[in-house]
This record gives structure tokens, sequence and C-alpha cells, in this order.
């Protein structure tokens, strides 16, 4: 594949999806979700007790990342066949 | 002041939250850094695995959210204007150092572990469900910590002044 072809092919690769947002939306919610729900928890389901809402932030981020696990799983899954099809006739 | 409660007791319960953020915060730079140098290797081969391989660095970031969790947690049990016994403040002393250790020691592993499997990973896909699976025991040994923080700082209320 000459280095042209080769180029415009990660950047199709990488562009599809919105990868970049995927990952920013992630570091997001890792950040906010977890400290958020400690609160949120500990004032309005858990009457002040700290432990159980502690217990419900580490959930919560534990979520977080099995929902990170699974997206980035099934983005792999359908290859591309429109892009082999291009190179086929590029070539 | 009494002998049970003083002046200096809350020292060891702010020291408890710091070393809890500032150990588990640096287990997860290792992982972070660790595995970047392997993430960053892959992505110059194949791009399109970037979003798998960066599991290691999302696991490195819960382990610094059971460190933040843990502060929030002792920094929510620190009132001047209730009683503070020395009990309490080693309670919450060893809350911290657990948390913080544990995630320490957690990061560390996840590092080495995300680092070498993603290398591994541009060669070998089927490299990839061991990788989560190692990671998983990694970090669980952070949620260990952060369980006994947890159950320590049940204590922390019971003790009285007098």
């Amino acid at each position: 594949m000459s280095e042209q072809a080769k180029a415009s092919n990660i950047t199709e690769q990488t562009a599809k999806g919105g990868v970049l947002l995927k990952l920013i939306a992630f570091s997001l919610s890792l950040g906010i979700v977890p400290i958020s729900s400690y609160f949120l928890s500990e004032k309005y389901v858990w009457n002040g007790n700290s432990n159980y809402a502690a217990i419900t932030a580490v959930l919560a981020a534990n979520v977080v990342l099995v929902v990170y696990i699974i997206v980035s799983i099934l983005e792999d899954r359908p290859p591309s066949p429109s892009a082999s099809t291009d190179r086929k006739k590029n070539e | 002041m009494s002998e049970v409660c003083p002046a200096y007791a809350p020292f060891f319960g702010f020291a408890g939250v710091a070393s809890s953020m500032i150990f588990s915060t640096v287990g997860a730079a290792l992982g972070t850094s660790k595995a970047g140098i392997g993430i960053a290797g892959l992505g110059t081969f194949k791009p399109e695995l970037i979003m798998k391989s960066l599991i290691p660095v999302v696991m490195s970031g819960i382990i610094a959210v059971y460190g933040l969790v843990v502060s929030v947690l002792i920094a929510g049990g620190l009132d001047p204007s209730k009683d503070y016994t020395l009990f309490a403040g080693f309670i919450h002393l060893g809350a911290g150092l657990a948390c913080g250790f544990t995630g320490l020691a957690a990061g560390y592993a996840i590092g080495y572990v995300g680092d070498s499997c993603v290398r591994a990973y541009v060669y070998e896909s089927k490299v990839f469900v061991s990788m989560v699976l190692i990671l998983i025991f990694a970090e669980v040994l952070g949620l260990y910590g952060l369980i006994v923080a947890l159950i320590m700082n049940t204590r922390a209320t019971e003790a009285r002044c007098s």
C-alpha cells in the first residue's frame, strides 16, 4: 500500500465513531459521576450515612469502567467493508 | 483537653485524609504513565485499537477515585464542634494509609501489566481478554484497601471524650 493510501486509511478509521468524543465523555464521567453520586446519595438516599454513600460512589465508578470496556469491545466488532472495497478499487 | 481527646488528635485525622489521596494518586500516576508508554507504541502500528488499549488508563483513574472517595469520607467525619478522640484520629490515619498504599500497589501492577499486555495486543488479539482479567485482579487490590478503610471508619464515631 502506498504511503498516501495508508495515511488516509488511518485517518478514516480514527475519524469514524468519534473516538475523541467518546474519550472526552468517559474522562468527564469518570471525574464527575463518583463524587457526585457520593454527595447526592449521602444527602438524598442514605440519610447522612457516609459509609453507604462511599460504597455507592465506588459502585458508580466501577459501572463507568464496565461501560467503557463494553463500548470499546463493541467499537471493534463490525469491520468496515466500505473501506476494504475502496482500497480494492484504488489498487 | 483531656487525655483521651488531646489537642493534637486531629493531626492524625488529617494525615489520614492526605495520605489516602497522595499515595493512591501516586499509584494511579505510575499506572497511567507506564501503560501510556505501551499505548504510544501500539498507536504507531494500529491506531484503531486505541480505544481498547486505553483500558489500563481508565483503571488507573479508578484507583485515584478510590483514594478520593476515602479522603472525602474521612474528611466528612472531622468536625471541630464535636468530640474528636485520639482513638478516632488513629482510625482515620489507618484508614487513609490502608487505602493509599493499596492504591499505590494496584497502580504499580496496572502500569506494568497494561504496558506489556498492550504491546502484545498488537500481534495477538486474544491477549485482550487475559489483559482485562489481570487488570481486574490488580484493581481489586485497591478495592480491598478501600473496604478496610470503610470498615475502620465505621468505628471512628463510637468513642467519647470523658
